[in-house]
């Protein structure tokens, strides 16, 4: 589950953005990415300016197309327009617990507050065996801007507008994704810096 | 006189102009008390004139890449033009217990530098160099294009590798 939930976020992290103030527009914005693992010691820090970003996802083969849009056609199951419908009808109802599932195993919710769509899941650890210590414990934190969901499903028929995406993004500073397990710490963000602060900053 | 300043003069600023136009030079130390160095100082000259006749004496496909590969060519060509409009910055870092991976981007340069325990090693590879080297999405290398490019690369160290009391450095002059 750990792996599928940090390939989704890969994604979400290119796309997603924080809930913090919007900063001025002038100073060129960076994405940011820190993966710690501390059993093995090993840190990677990465730092892109936002246009790189981008470049990546406007050029993208397959799945963009020429004009940073993503189709969403039969093959991949999602229709948009029906996305573009049932994101309209949420929007309406306002601040609302969408999702909520509890199990043994652990909890997801995804609720909208104010103009963020927040996802958390808590993955329970699973007890050790003979005594030993209970592993596999998760915490995720992903917040989406509203705006940058209304960007997305900006283009028209069965297309994402990516170019209107990544306008948002550019506007957007702080956290975009949070992921904490027992040995491992992920976390994406975007500010005007060209390099990470220490880590825990 | 006359003649002998012929002489002398002719290959001197023969040598003189290839010296002008560029030159590669691989410096070699080998550490320890016995160790020798080789230096190889290679005209830029040569290197263009080698990739300005490829075409020539290659065959075709010999100098086109793969179809698989070329269709990813328009991407990394937005990619890195975009990379090299950016600003300066550390792109990537890597530490791990023994070495340490830093990858920055200093003007039109990318900078690769890795530390180890006992290995030391810096690349800088030029972008307009590799803009230049990037084949067109008909998958062909442009060798006379990456000949005029090599140009670029005057005054340029290239590598750096120190292992050891071994020493290797190549640069332009």
């Amino acid at each position: 589950m750990r792996k599928s939930i940090q390939a989704g976020l890969g994604l979400s992290a290119l796309l997603a953005t924080a809930a913090a103030p919007v900063a001025a527009q002038t100073a060129m914005p960076w994405l940011h990415v820190r993966v710690e693992e501390a059993k093995q010691a090993t840190r990677v820090a990465v730092n892109l300016p936002l246009s790189v970003v981008e470049a990546v996802l406007r050029a993208s083969p397959a799945m963009i197309e020429k004009h940073g849009r993503i189709h969403l056609g039969r093959e991949h199951g999602v229709k948009l327009h029906d996305l573009r419908r049932v994101w309209k009808e949420l929007a309406a109802v306002g601040d609302a617990e969408l999702v909520s599932v509890e199990s043994e195993d652990g909890n997801v919710k995804v609720q909208r507050k104010g103009d963020v769509v927040q996802i958390f899941v808590d993955q329970k650890p699973k007890a050790g065996k003979d005594g030993k210590k209970p592993k596999g414990g998760e915490q995720v934190k992903v917040e989406v801007p509203v705006s940058l969901v209304d960007a997305l499903l900006s283009g028209e028929g069965d297309e994402a507008n990516i170019e209107a995406a990544v306008a948002e993004l550019s506007k957007r500073r702080g956290d975009i994704v949070r992921v904490q397990d027992d040995d491992s710490h992920v976390r994406v963000w975007i500010d005007e810096q060209n390099t990470q602060a220490p880590a825990g900053k | 006189m006359v003649k002998l300043a012929i002489l002398l003069g002719v290959p001197i600023a023969m040598l003189a102009t290839v010296a002008s136009l560029g030159i590669v030079v691989v410096d070699v130390r080998e550490g320890g008390p016995d160790g020798s160095r080789i230096v190889v100082p290679v005209p830029l000259v040569f290197a263009q004139a080698a990739l300005a006749i490829a075409p020539m004496a290659a065959p075709v496909d010999k100098l086109r890449l793969p179809h698989e590969a070329a269709e990813h060519m328009g991407l990394a060509r937005e990619v890195l033009e975009a990379l090299a409009a950016a600003p300066d910055g550390e792109l990537v870092r890597v530490e791990e217990k023994d070495q340490q991976v830093v990858i920055t981007k200093q003007g039109r340069t990318l900078e690769v530098r890795v530390t180890g325990k006992r290995e030391n090693v810096t690349v800088n590879v030029p972008l307009q160099l590799v803009l230049e080297a990037l084949p067109g999405p008909d998958g062909r290398i442009r060798t006379a294009a990456l000949a005029g490019a090599l140009s670029s690369l005057r005054f340029t160290d290239l590598v750096e590798v120190h292992d050891g009391n071994d020493h290797v450095r190549v640069w332009v002059w």
